[in-house]
């Protein structure tokens, strides 16, 4: 059940009533967060080689023989991309233009993760950070990568 | 020489305003540097960001005014936007939401040498395998940081035309956590200029949304002068500082850019009134990291791609040493 509804918001085909459900029993259940959890971290996997297709076998044992914690379930990484990974479907559900979803982590100026950890909410961390990030992205050297990439964030609606 | 073609490249310099890369190396990395900017092109890529993935297809024409680009969502919802040089047009389902005017980094030619040595002070350079991208041949490079304070990054750029076919940044552990690659491309072939808007009436609509003033370099107002960023990670350099309005608010916000040659980080200092409930935060999604703070009556937000202590170490160290 649990696994079906992981897959149905992941494929975008959740309902927001349903979808707000389903992310109540994340918060509550440490079971269901570690599958939402090890889809997105098997997701990752598939995609990180050049394309999915090509060696993909031996990019994944090159992988896992680089950095053999990959698959410790709650290594300091894979936490924070389960939360950002959160708030990045809950903002393609929300279909604002350009919205830049963005967890809150309470008050402590650290970037623990233990912070993400507790918190647990998503919250925009402010009403302009989208149009402060296009801002950004006007100047940044790394943001042009094919010359128009910068706007993807708008073209992709969040 | 060879690092100075590809800052070129990441800078997105214009060739109309370039000047010409030094001739003494007269190999393939030479043209790479306009590619993106001159070639005509047309394609699907990918851009991941940790757990989210976006394809898009993007064309990319040029003429006698300029470069035109089209950039298409292909996620659903249908977004699309049009770009003229540095007019921008956003659309929704066919229908057009906003226009706007943008600076894409006119600002960067004129700070090359300076940003070359900090690229060397910062990063190790090293070229990597040859690869293929879709279906093309590539050439890779490595940019590898000296510090834990930014993020690796790796360029694959095509051959012959030298046109970037992907680029990826990688965390400390050599994790891909953000990538932009083609899955199908055409190089040089004959497009679709349909889309091209010509109509130059949008332009005003543009100004009065975003307007932008350009603060003296080297000559702070006092009323942003007075804002210090007292820690940056070794190299950073400030390459813009504005002030500038958003639509939804009147009030000027100060804008300073920073860069290490590589990586970006922005600092935006904004009076708000009203919101004492507000808290500090952090926010993330692949390489790109916000976080905001107060300082008195101020939200200070740093946004860049950089780790997330970076932004953090940044964003703390804002103060207001005036009055």
């Amino acid at each position: 059940m649990m696994k079906q509804d992981i897959s149905a918001l992941m494929d975008g085909e959740m309902h927001e009533e349903q979808a707000d459900v389903f992310f109540d029993k994340l918060r509550r259940h440490p079971s269901a967060r570690n599958d939402w959890s090890d889809y997105h971290l098997i997701g990752d996997v598939l995609r990180q080689p050049d394309h999915v297709c090509r060696n993909l076998e031996k990019a994944f044992h090159e992988r896992l023989q680089a950095e053999p914690t990959v698959i410790a379930p709650r290594n300091h990484n894979s936490q924070r991309v389960r939360n950002f990974a959160l708030s990045a479907a809950a903002s393609v559900m929300a279909l604002a233009l350009v919205v830049w979803m963005s967890v809150q982590v309470g008050h402590e100026p650290a970037p623990q993760v233990a912070a993400v950890q507790q918190s647990g909410e998503v919250l925009p961390v402010s009403a302009r950070a989208d149009e402060y990030l296009m801002a950004h992205q006007e100047f940044s050297p790394s943001a042009d990568v094919h010359g128009a990439t910068t706007l993807v964030y708008a073209v992709a609606g969040r | 020489m060879q690092i100075f073609a590809f800052l070129l490249i990441l800078m997105g310099m214009g060739a109309a305003n370039a000047d010409p890369v030094p001739t003494d190396e007269s190999n393939w990395l030479k043209t790479m540097a306009f590619a993106a900017h001159r070639i005509d092109f047309s394609g699907v890529f990918i851009h991941q960001a940790g757990g989210n993935i976006e394809m898009s297809r993007i064309t990319h024409v040029t003429d006698e005014d300029g470069e035109h680009e089209r950039l298409e969502g292909l996620d659903g919802g249908r977004r699309e936007l049009i770009r003229s040089n540095d007019q921008v047009w956003l659309f929704a389902n066919g229908k057009r939401l906003r226009a706007e005017r943008r600076q894409f980094r006119k600002i960067f030619p004129s700070l090359l040498p300076e940003q070359i040595t900090a690229l060397n002070e910062n990063y190790f350079v090293r070229q990597a395998e040859e690869d293929e991208v879709a279906g093309y041949h590539a050439h890779t490079v490595v940019f590898q940081p000296r510090d834990g304070l930014r993020y690796t990054r790796k360029m694959w750029a095509h051959s012959d035309s030298g046109l970037l076919l992907k680029a990826a940044v990688l965390d400390g552990h050599g994790y891909i956590i953000e990538q932009h690659a083609f899955v199908q491309l055409a190089i040089n072939g004959k497009f679709d200029r349909s889309w091209i808007i010509r109509d130059a009436a949008p332009a005003e609509e543009a100004d009065r949304q975003l307007r932008l003033s350009s603060m003296p370099q080297g000559d702070p107002a006092p009323e942003t002068g007075d804002w210090q960023v007292d820690s940056l990670p070794s190299g950073f350099r400030k390459i813009a500082s504005m002030r500038r309005t958003f639509r939804e608010n009147q009030e000027p916000v100060i804008h300073m850019v920073f860069s290490d040659g590589l990586a970006g980080i922005s600092v935006f200092i904004e009076k708000v009134s009203g919101m004492s409930h507000f808290h500090s935060g952090l926010a993330g999604q692949g390489a790109t990291h916000v976080y905001n703070r107060m300082v008195d009556d101020s939200m200070v937000t740093v946004i860049g791609e950089v780790p997330a202590r970076t932004v953090i170490l940044v964003a703390e160290s804002v103060r207001y040493a005036g009055r």
